[in-house]
């Protein structure tokens, strides 16, 4: 595979002391920044063999973008909460333009907030605290062999920390949304994410474009550091909708304890480029993840989905499924490993991947691995399959009086529906629905062409 | 080109039997240099054209980065390996050297005393003429070629050329660069247009000294509408004095014409198998591949099948089993480069004693390959928890009518299998021994009958933890 001289000119010390310096951030935040770089130096851009002839990098241009330094409160913040929703963080390029909670989220004590605003003087230590436990008691909270995870970790801007005290049950998703595509510059933020016992919720992380693109590309790298404490359960939906020249990078990492359960529903459908990891580690007894996740491209899109799944502890459970659908010349690299450690008797474990071409010049590379090391397990398998449409569904639609091209259109929105049904407000999931199927027109050209 | 009755029976082999001529040396020096290469050349009265081969080779074997992607290639030593030995050199070993392990597993297998000596690789006087002879008579009247690679170099110099080096030139990876620098030994195949040779080749009642190489080379060429059955290896474990074995393989499936390959691969645990093997299957040609590991240290082998013309069809059973301290990095891989082909892969894998299954394998479906239909299909089996077992599939389709699946399970051994069949007055040893035994008979099935009772016996050994 080709890959993109990795030159990013903006990854050196002195940019990365400049933004931990005008951040104010503790010594331990620049601790953590520096280790973050030395190990971005060290690595390749993949250091999994098992998948470094399948990075596909050529779209992107490193050099085409300047990250901002310092992300901080716009002149003026919105403080509207979206319907239904118990808290929101809105992150427009370099500023916060929007946050706020429910009643019940402040008076329970939920924290959705940016590092910079937790650490700053003054402000309230115990927070403080908890963000600094977050990211340094329990070990990485991203992997420490992708480089790009590392990138993000030393070079971010802006950091936002997701807190839900123990017992707390939020009804409505927490909303983070990201705008970005100023041409020429890059977004570089992490999240934390961390539930206390039995706490539960729900995130909607919504990435969007925030101005119409123009020559350059734009970049986003983002993560999602999440830690489940015994018994939490957390949702996580996020809709991917960049503009066609936004770049984005992005790791989420996502550490079990006990009996908790984690639920992702990922949609990818815009941006020039997407890179995506996700690092599920089952870590304590009982915990479980399910994760769905579609990609729906076109033009000359490239995605790159992948996911890693870490069976550690006892009765462990991962329910994992990729589904893609490519139009025109998009690209989809769909790569997986579920790893089933000494430790992890009684695993049940599960990869799906699955492709759709629409296209004569759309490509798809699928690869669901499995190590396994304990045998003794209720299930562990992995599945994929590429194909057209079934003419017999289209028949079966036909049949029953639509147009062929609707009848396509159905199947193929029937295919990502698992993802969207699991959006978890009602416009959100609209929006998504909107959005798939905006997608249909440019697989019209393409089957005239 | 097409041979006749007359230049077969005219072979005088005896014109072409280098050994005598050698006076100066019987072995080259430990290690590889260009010099070796040249030497080998030279011992061997090769044409410049194979000079020339063997150097590209050597050249690319120094340029080529050492593979990471699969461990402990790095620890193979190879300045202390002598990459070529004059074949009486061979046999000079007694039957009392060899390790009485392996002498146990001849018995319990049932080898017949005369070749228990020549599997032990102490002496090539095994005589498989008696029975090699009619089936050689055979074969000539049918215009069958099956011989030495080095013999086949001087005899059939033409069709030898066309073909050598062309499914797998030397620069496809550091391990066929290896054996094109220093190949020694092998098959070489002529089957002539339309002929369907009715019994199977096997390469055992061929195989002298010469031919048990670390580095043979084996060449099939399958003329228009012909058919082969090909049979490499044997069940009984080949005791190698040197622990490298880095052999290629390549099939070239003219049109129409059908080759099976069948490899029962036993080599002794202290031996790296490092073998390319790769096919190129033409229209409507079929070529199989059933292949099965359970000796060697390591072995990495993933057979290959190009499909290079419409319509023709792949066919590969990939069976390993590790025991312990064996690594078996086996699989299998199919491209589609033409449209309306074919492909199978089924992998059955089993992990015991500390040992390690891999299944590395490649689906890919070439611009242009319309219609394709391929399924993957691997079953890993493990027998306890000190073993692992790992599956890594690509799959790049870049063909939207293309129907593809691959599923893979891994698991290990039921308990209310082994309980139903202890019921049934079955030891909790045998009960597990017959259900590994159905777990791989997808395999077994493909195999001549005593191949495959041979086969069954030797997977009840290594269950019982009687092989070394």
């Amino acid at each position: 595979m080709i890959r993109a001289p990795l030159d990013i000119p903006f990854a050196a010390e002195a940019n990365l002391r400049q933004i931990s310096s005008e951040l104010a951030e503790p010594g331990w935040l620049l601790e953590d920044r520096l280790e973050a770089l030395r190990l971005y130096g060290e690595l390749p851009p993949e250091a999994n063999q098992l998948f470094t002839t399948y990075l596909d990098l050529r779209p992107v241009r490193f050099a085409d973008v300047q990250p901002y330094t310092v992300t901080g409160d716009a002149a003026e913040v919105s403080a509207d909460l979206p319907a239904g929703a118990s808290a929101f963080l809105h992150v427009r390029e370099d500023r916060v333009v929007g946050r706020a909670l429910s009643e019940q989220a402040r008076e329970s004590g939920v924290v959705v907030d940016t590092f910079a605003n937790l650490l700053r003087d003054g402000g309230d230590r115990q927070t403080a605290d908890l963000l600094a436990l977050a990211m340094l008691k329990h070990g990485p909270t991203l992997p420490e062999n992708d480089k790009f995870a590392q990138l993000t970790r030393s070079m971010a801007s802006v950091g936002v920390f997701v807190h839900v005290p123990a017992a707390v049950t939020l009804p409505g998703p927490i909303v983070v949304r990201w705008s970005v595509g100023q041409p020429g510059r890059a977004l570089i933020s992490r999240t934390l994410v961390s539930l206390e016992k039995r706490a539960h919720a729900s995130i909607l992380e919504e990435q969007v474009e925030s101005t119409p693109a123009d020559g350059l590309q734009s970049l986003w790298t983002g993560t999602m550091e999440v830690r489940l404490s015994e018994g939490a359960t957390l949702d996580v939906a996020a809709q991917e909708d960049f503009g066609p020249k936004t770049v984005s990078f992005v790791n989420r990492q996502a550490t079990l304890e006990r009996d908790s359960t984690l639920r992702w529903a990922l949609a990818t459908v815009g941006g020039a480029f997407v890179k995506s990891r996700i690092d599920n580690i089952l870590a304590g007894r009982g915990s479980s993840v399910n994760q769905v996740e579609i990609g729906f491209g076109g033009g000359n899109q490239v995605f790159d989905l992948t996911s890693y799944t870490r069976h550690v502890a006892e009765d462990t459970t991962g329910d994992l499924l990729s589904k893609g659908v490519f139009l025109d010349r998009a690209r989809g690299y769909l790569k997986g490993l579920i790893e089933i450690e000494k430790t992890a008797r009684g695993t049940d474990s599960f990869l799906g991947e699955f492709a759709m071409l629409l296209a004569k010049r759309a490509r798809s590379v699928a690869i669901p691995s499995l190590e396994i090391d304990q045998p003794d397990v209720r299930r562990a398998s992995h599945s994929s399959s590429v194909g057209p449409i079934d003419e017999s569904q289209i028949f079966y639609l036909m049949s029953r009086g639509l147009p062929r091209d609707l009848a396509r259109k159905f199947i193929v929105l029937g295919f990502l529906e698992p993802v969207v049904a699991r959006i978890p407000l009602t416009d959100a999931q609209d929006r998504l629905r909107e959005l798939l199927d905006r997608k249909w027109p440019s697989a019209e050209s393409a089957q005239a062409a | 080109m097409t041979l006749t009755q007359r230049e077969l029976v005219s072979n005088d082999r005896s014109k072409f039997d280098f050994k005598d001529q050698i006076v100066y040396l019987t072995q080259t020096k430990r290690g590889l240099t260009r010099d070796t290469v040249e030497e080998i050349s030279r011992i061997k009265g090769e044409p410049e054209w194979m000079r020339q081969f063997r150097l590209r080779a050597y050249e690319h074997w120094l340029k080529r980065p050492m593979p990471t992607w699969t461990e402990g290639l790095d620890r193979i030593d190879y300045d202390k390996i002598v990459y070529y030995r004059k074949p009486s050199d061979r046999e000079e070993k007694s039957w009392d050297d060899v390790p009485e392990q392996i002498k146990q597993t001849f018995e319990r297998l049932g080898i017949p005393e005369a070749e228990r000596q020549f599997l032990a690789g102490v002496g090539a006087q095994y005589d498989s003429e008696v029975v090699y002879h009619s089936v050689k008579e055979e074969l000539t009247k049918l215009g069958v070629v099956f011989m030495g690679t080095d013999q086949a170099l001087h005899e059939y110099p033409e069709i030898f050329q066309k073909h050598f080096g062309t499914v797998i030139p030397p620069e496809d990876n550091k391990f066929s660069a290896l054996n094109s620098a220093v190949w020694s030994g092998g098959s070489f195949v002529y089957v002539p247009k339309g002929v369907e040779v009715p019994l199977p080749l096997q390469a055992y009642f061929r195989i002298n000294g010469e031919n048990t190489g670390q580095f043979e080379r084996t060449l099939i060429v399958v003329d228009e509408g012909a058919k082969v059955h090909y049979i490499e290896g044997c069940t009984a474990p080949i005791y190698a004095t040197d622990s490298l074995h880095a052999a290629v393989v390549e099939v070239v499936a003219l049109p129409g014409s059908k080759v099976r390959y069948t490899t029962i691969q036993n080599w002794s645990n202290d031996v790296y198998n490092l073998v390319t093997k790769r096919a190129h299957a033409y229209e409507n040609a079929t070529v199989e591949w059933i292949d099965a590991n359970t000796g060697s240290r390591k072995t990495v082998k993933y057979p290959s099948i190009y499909l290079r013309g419409r319509g023709a069809t792949a066919d590969i059973i990939s069976v390993a089993v590790a025991g312990a301290g064996q690594h078996q990095d086996t699989g299998a891989k199919a491209v589609h480069l033409a449209p309306d082909t074919r492909s199978r892969i089924v992998s059955k894998s089993v992990s015991k004693d500390g040992g390690r299954a891999t299944y590395r394998g490649q689906l890919k479906v070439a611009p242009g390959a319309t219609g394709v239909v391929a399924s993957v299909r691997c079953d890993a089996l493990m027998l306890d928890d000190v073993s692992r077992s790992d599956t890594y599939p690509y799959i790049d389709i870049q063909e939207d009518d293309t129907t593809m699946s691959h599923e893979a399970t891994v698991g290990r051994v039921s308990q209310d299998q082994i309980f139903y069949l202890m019921s049934r007055g079955l030891t909790e040893n045998e009960a597990t021994n017959l259900i590994v035994q159905g777990f791989l008979e997808v395999f077994t099935k493909e195999l001549p009958m005593e191949y495959a009772i041979e086969f069954n016996r030797l997977v009840k050994m290594e269950m019982e933890g009687a092989l070394g």
